[in-house]
């Protein structure tokens, strides 16, 4: 497999001011704050972590709908921070993006047909006629009707707005979709149809995608690997089946430890992380995660852990005790995760019947 | 490919209807505009359509009252034809509160969207905004008939001026809402140009305020126009513009009412009529009001 996307020390810090006239700079958010990440072609790179972790704002760093304050994201070798004119407009082609929320991604003023066929027009693929073949084929590819190409956003569900956002994103055949989010906003089984609707067209046209949840059961399904993210940072890497089995990270425990699980034996082996997220204006020095840490020893609240290789599979993780900390005894793989497994292959059974 | 969720293969539903259609198809917005037809197309043929000439003053007949053989509607303190004169004067009203909410809409959408589109000039071009706020219309009249010299173009310059601020506010408010909208992002994501963007997704989704502030705006200009005339900055005696007319009635009020009446009741179709065919343009337009 290739790199398609390399990303290095990204960073977005939005300076916080204060005074009327004389704005003077008091602080800081640090709401990407130094990741690293690379994503093969054909592959699935998931993001996870909780609410304002920087997931998204990541996203929007490797499209470049928002400048770096620092650092580099390469795809295909190119440095898209600092593209601009006709080799931005060229990168634009290549990634596209799905949204979390499938009600405000879509210009209400514009028929579906228009807004899938304006990507290409945008890039000059094509005429008109064969534009509008391409967008019949396109709401087929994602399980719509050719004559929906006619009607406004407003007359579809939830589901069908998402698949429709799908469309527009496929309709100049990208190689990277950034999917912020694409089915937190869907009901649970229009989650399944769309989950593996993305799936399906990841196999049959070798997309790649970055794929941001907070769904555990959705990105088990959906990643070949995972990152996980805490207060703007990569906290572990690893391949979804490692990552799962064991996971290294403090955190990355706790947040599997958080999937409800169906078992009444578990109860009272799982500890809850007390205490909330730092505010991204005052990050914790040393590592991140020290304040919540049950581990947390001296060394951490002085030294930022380097993300690094631990284990055999390529798995990486940002702790200086990785490899030391007690093993939890805990089955992360079970519980609802494997009701949601069962649930997603259903849908997938009957989709492949109806096809 | 079948998903699920596909709807079973149904015919293709009929066309949807077209603007006009869609435009006619309430009473109340069929009525709006035929009166707006009728108000438009009077100002046009007014030189055919009036009985007599404008000027031509008949002292004997000063101040007759409507119903006066020959005078349908009456004559003003001069003598002249009632319906001559508010043909006339219709012409020049309507095309000055058109041509003022027109250019000074332009102007102010040129500069909510160019605040609201690109931060850096935001401050800049919102102070410029306030400066022109702090002045009253009245004031710009003074001043551009002072350059231009009183008439008709000093009042339609003034009032675009005058109405330029206020657009601009208006648009920048609706566009800085739909700047935050997802789908801004996604056009954004594509890589078109900052001009295609604003015209074909910021624009068109900050309409509807615009269309309810053009269209009482267009009542103001009117007001203002006539009061600009009253202090003999707008059209000059003896031509004949409503709210001229009607400032010229007031002194007359007791005697001969009709002289200021029949000009105002005349302002006030003009400004409703168009006010309601506002809001019915503003309804067809919108996709999502559609049935």
């Amino acid at each position: 497999m290739t790199r398609l996307l390399e990303v290095e020390g990204l960073a977005k810090h939005y300076p916080v001011k204060r005074g009327l006239i004389l704005q003077k700079q008091v602080g800081a958010v640090r709401a990407v704050d130094g990741v690293s990440f690379h994503l093969d072609r054909g592959e699935t790179l998931a993001l996870v972590g909780e609410s304002g972790c920087g997931k998204s704002t990541t996203a929007r760093l490797v499209l470049r709908l928002i400048e770096p304050s620092a650092g580099r994201v390469r795809f295909q070798g190119q440095d898209v921070t600092q593209a601009r004119g006709a080799a931005l407009r060229a990168l634009r082609r290549q990634m596209q993006i799905v949204f979390q929320d499938p009600y405000a991604s879509l210009n209400p003023r514009l028929t579906v047909g228009d807004a899938i066929a304006e990507p290409m027009a945008v890039h000059g693929l094509g005429d008109a006629a064969s534009r509008r073949a391409r967008v019949q084929e396109l709401l087929r590819l994602v399980g719509l009707q050719p004559f929906h190409a006619e009607r406004y956003p407003h007359e579809f569900s939830g589901g069908q707005r998402q698949r429709i956002g799908i469309a527009r994103a496929l309709s100049v055949e990208p190689e990277l979709v950034v999917c912020d989010e694409p089915v937190s906003a869907l009901d649970v089984s229009i989650q399944a149809q769309v989950v593996n609707l993305m799936k399906d067209l990841q196999a049959r046209l070798g997309l790649s995608y970055l794929f941001i949840a907070h769904d555990l059961a959705v990105v088990k399904h959906m990643a070949d690997r995972i990152a996980v993210m805490y207060l703007g940072a990569v906290m572990e890497v690893g391949g979804k089946h490692a990552l799962f089995a064991k996971p290294l990270h403090p955190y990355t425990r706790a947040l599997l430890a958080a999937i409800p699980h169906p078992d009444p034996a578990r109860r009272g082996r799982v500890t809850p992380l007390g205490g909330d997220v730092p505010s991204p204006m005052a990050v914790p020095p040393g590592c991140r995660f020290h304040t919540r840490c049950p581990f947390a020893q001296e060394r951490c609240k002085a030294e930022v852990p380097a993300l690094r290789p631990v284990g055999a599979e390529g798995q990486q993780v940002a702790c200086h005790f990785a490899e030391a900390l007690p093993d939890p005894g805990l089955d992360y793989t079970g519980g609802l995760t494997e009701a949601a497994a069962k649930r997603l292959a259903l849908y997938d059974a009957a989709r492949r019947r109806a096809a | 490919m079948a998903a699920p969720t596909a709807a079973p293969a149904a015919a293709a539903p009929p066309r949807r209807p077209g603007l006009m259609k869609r435009l006619l198809r309430e009473p109340v917005a069929a009525l709006a505009f035929l009166v707006v037809a009728l108000l438009v197309g009077a100002a046009l043929l007014a030189p055919w359509l009036a009985p007599t000439d404008p000027f031509d003053n008949n002292l004997g007949a000063a101040m007759a009252v409507p119903g006066t053989p020959g005078l349908p509607l009456g004559a003003d303190s001069q003598g002249r034809d009632m319906i001559t004169r508010l043909l006339f004067g219709l012409r020049i009203t309507l095309m000055m509160g058109l041509a003022a909410v027109l250019l000074g809409g332009l102007g102010g959408a040129v500069v909510g969207f160019a605040a609201a589109f690109y931060s850096r000039v935001d401050g800049l071009l919102m102070r410029l905004m306030d400066v022109l706020l702090s002045f009253p219309a009245i004031l710009f009249g003074l001043a551009i008939a002072a350059i231009l010299g009183p008439g008709i173009p000093a009042v339609v310059l003034a009032l675009s001026v005058a109405t330029v601020p206020l657009m601009a506010r208006i648009v920048r408010g609706a566009a800085l809402v739909v700047m935050r909208q997802d789908y801004i992002e996604a056009a954004r994501a594509t890589g078109m140009s900052d001009a295609r963007l604003i015209l074909r997704h910021l624009a068109p989704n900050c309409l509807s305020p615009v269309f309810v502030f053009a269209t009482l705006r267009f009542g103001q200009v009117i007001l203002l126009g006539s009061a600009l005339s009253f202090l003999g900055l707008g059209a000059q005696p003896p031509v004949a513009e409503l709210g001229a007319m009607a400032s010229e009635g007031r002194n007359f009020l007791f005697f001969a009412p009709h002289i200021a009446v029949i000009p105002c009741g005349l302002i006030f179709v003009v400004v409703l009529a168009f006010n309601l065919l506002g809001d019915a343009l503003r309804d067809a337009l919108d996709p999502r009001l559609r049935v």
